[in-house]
């Protein structure tokens, strides 16, 4: 069987990261997997600025990149889909291989729709704000106006900032009393095209086969063709929960706990990349 | 246009095993679904649940069909390669003063040929089903309930009688029924079909089809039931679990899906919006899963849907309890009101309705049919487009080919989106590739 001694799990920010760091520190068998062809996750998807020094993600992602060290095989479009407690990872294409350390690196997940309490029916119009990220930035996919936006941490004011700029009007409807991204990303409320509205959040949703409005707490029905959820991003461990905290699996980044910014994943990763080479030397 | 032998109306479950049916006969059928894909309706949103047989009055068409249809399971899916569990199921109570209607359903279900129905002490249930709230006070135990994906069954069942020479019209709802000579003659949106015979399934819209020709008679009258599905991960009991309305409030149900998710279903009487979800609904629905299964992890929700049931009634009010199975002018028959235990019976009522058209139209058995229909396999393609799911690229076109033309319609067939993010990873770049397929580029 194909061995590595460092798979690391995720081609993100993180994943790069602890690789580039492990084989800086002397790994020099190292396998980072990932489900897309090309390294950079989520970076690959943000279009705007605000990544080190006010780079775009994908700028970001290149940059992280032109350090990444050529000897790191690389496994993209491929997909862990299980991992054995003998360190062995089962991969799409009927591959497998065997690994001393594991560094998990698989970012996190949106609470999806039907995760929250949202009654109503199941029409065409409602997306997960990352969701709507990538339709639009790889994609150029443009959605139908008006908008709601149901949460306004970073992600949901991103997006409504990048709605408004193409003339989408946006309903940004936040649960708590006031809104709560960075300073930085609320500018976006300035623009005419946003309303936010605080203390309330969308309880039922309208439309047989095309969202049509959205109800508000409060009481008001908002017309809108389109829903963005933002409430919330849950760490992606599926991979490992059944794995217990055996000495050879590391953590790093959104999937150990979730980062408002991307330096703090860059730290986490490369003190995860160094840990689990100097395991490897320890333990084997 | 030659006349079909047999025009099936509506694609649900119902309309599919019926298509599968007439073609055990040597007889040519079509089939009429008004959506874009089949099984979209009632079939769509449905408690997953092959029941024993119990709750049926003695001598009904139900209480037998339900009986013979739950036993020849195995088999039906064996041969149309779905996956079917035998988890059987507890109807439980928490009231002493209910015992007797447990003894009752006993009593009924001993009657209608149910194998293996036994009361259980309220200790005895526990330890068979350790996740309820403690302080059952007895309950019914049926070993012969199961559970399957009733859309997938479905399909399947569509996929088999087109295989055999059925033929299948999407798109295509029945505005006009004109009795011929000859038969009838449906008029559509897409023009008019020809038939010696008509197998009406048209679920919620059934009474209407019916009325299009002949004169009211059975009426549906549509309440609704509101769901949550569970992750995969979320703990879930072994069995199926009926509680039934009690100090507790409205009965529920627990049913662990085959594909593993846990699917928690109530019952509502009237319905504003079909298919719609109610705020209060869900909170009930919350309430009540937590009374019953009290370590149930409620965070671990993924979707919340709702569905809608046909109840048939006579002209007057009075309500219909068994199934409703007209024939209001030679060789047209009807499946009027066809609600629990409609899955555990789709192939039996199939059967029926087919053998009537069969005995109409003096049909031979046809030689030719092949009961078997084989799944879509799962690929060792390395590029997985849903990533909770593990379902690949190959796989999703091998369900296009088998005629999803919707995201949903991908679900349905392979599974892809039913897992914890729902398809917001993998939703967009399937209706890419089916875009690619409507345009011709793919």
């Amino acid at each position: 069987m194909e061995h590595y001694d460092l798979l690391v799990i995720g081609g993100g920010a993180a994943g790069i990261a602890a690789a580039t760091a492990a084989c800086g520190a002397g790994c020099a068998s190292v396998a980072i997997v990932d489900r897309k062809p090309t390294l950079g996750g989520v970076l690959l998807q943000c279009t705007h600025r605000g990544f080190g020094s006010n780079l775009t993600g994908i700028e970001y992602a290149r940059q992280l990149l032109k350090d990444f060290p050529p000897e790191v095989t690389v496994i993209g479009n491929t997909t862990v889909l299980s991992l054995e407690a003998t360190r062995v990872a089962h991969l799409s294409g009927g591959r497998r291989l065997s690994f001393s350390q594991l560094i998990l690196a698989t970012g996190c997940r949106e609470i999806p729709m039907g995760a929250l309490p949202i009654a109503g029916t199941r029409p065409k119009g409602i997306y997960t704000a990352g969701q709507m990220q990538e339709m639009m930035n790889l994609h150029g996919f443009v959605p139908e106006g008006p908008a709601v936006i149901l949460g306004s941490g970073d992600l949901g004011l991103i997006l409504a900032n990048q709605l408004a700029q193409v003339g989408i009007p946006v309903t940004l409807v936040e649960k708590q009393r006031r809104c709560g991204g960075l300073t930085r990303n609320q500018k976006c409320l300035d623009d005419s095209h946003v309303r936010l509205i605080c203390g309330q959040t969308v309880t039922e949703v309208r439309g047989q086969t095309k969202l049509e409005a959205c109800h508000l707490s409060g009481g008001d029905w908002i017309a809108c063709k389109t829903l963005l959820l933002a409430v919330g991003l849950r760490p992606e461990r599926t991979l490992v929960s059944h794995l217990g905290d055996p000495t050879w699996l590391h953590l790093c980044g959104n999937c150990n706990t979730v980062h408002p910014m991307v330096e703090g994943v860059l730290t986490e990763a490369i003190q995860a990349g160094q840990t689990a080479w100097e395991t490897m030397r320890k333990h084997g | 246009m030659e006349a079909y032998d047999v025009a099936v109306i509506g694609g649900g479950i119902l309309g599919c095993f019926a298509a599968r049916n007439v073609r055990r006969w040597n007889l040519s059928v079509a089939l009429l679904e008004a959506a874009e894909d089949v099984c979209t309706g009632i079939t769509r949103a449905n408690s997953a649940v092959v029941y024993a047989g119990y709750d049926n009055k003695p001598g009904s068409r139900k209480a037998e069909m339900t009986v013979r249809g739950n036993g020849n399971y195995e088999s039906l899916c064996r041969e149309l390669e779905v996956p079917f569990c035998r988890c059987g199921s507890l109807l439980v109570t928490y009231d002493g003063a209910s015992l007797p209607k447990l003894q009752k359903k006993l009593n009924e279900g001993l009657k209608n040929g149910v194998p293996g129905l036994r009361l259980l002490t309220g200790a005895e249930a526990q330890a068979m089903e350790p996740m309820l709230r403690p302080g059952v006070a007895g309950a019914l135990y049926a070993p012969s309930t199961g559970t399957v994906n009733p859309w997938l069954l479905g399909i399947a069942a569509f996929e088999n009688a087109v295989e055999n020479g059925a033929v299948a019209y999407r798109n295509t709802a029945v505005t006009d029924v004109e009795k011929t000579d000859t038969g009838y003659l449906l008029k559509t949106n897409r023009g008019t079909i020809p038939c010696r015979t008509v197998i009406n399934c048209a679920g919620l819209f059934a009474d209407r089809v019916q009325e299009l020709l002949f004169p009211r008679s059975t009426r549906l009258h549509w309440d609704g039931a509101e769901y949550l599905v569970l992750d995969e991960a979320a703990p879930k009991p072994r069995m199926v679990l009926f509680h039934q309305a009690s100090s507790c409030g409205k009965g529920i149900t627990a049913v662990p899906c085959v594909e593993g998710n846990l699917l928690i279903s109530g019952v509502r009487k009237e319905i504003e919006t079909p298919f719609a979800t109610t705020p209060e609904g869900l909170r009930e629905l919350h309430r009540a899963a937590k009374a019953l299964l009290p370590e149930v992890d409620l965070t671990q929700v993924i979707r919340s849907f709702a569905a809608v049931r046909p109840n048939p009634y006579r002209e007057g009010g009075q309500s219909l309890h068994d199934f409703c199975i007209e024939n209001p002018g030679p060789g047209f028959y009807s499946l009027i009101g066809i609600k629990t235990p409609g899955l555990t019976c789709a192939d039996e009522l199939g059967r029926y309705v087919a053998q009537e058209a069969a005995a109409f139209l003096n049909a031979q058995p046809n030689p030719d049919f092949n009961p078997h229909r084989h799944a879509i396999p799962k690929s060792d393609d390395s590029e997985i487009l849903c990533q909770c799911q593990g379902i690949t690229r190959s796989e999703i076109l091998e369900a296009i080919r088998r005629g999803a033309s919707t995201v949903d319609g991908v679900k349905r067939r392979v599974g892809s989106g039913k897992g914890p993010c729902q398809g917001s990873r993998c939703a967009f770049a399937i209706e890419t590739i089916l875009e690619g397929y409507r345009n011709g580029t793919l």
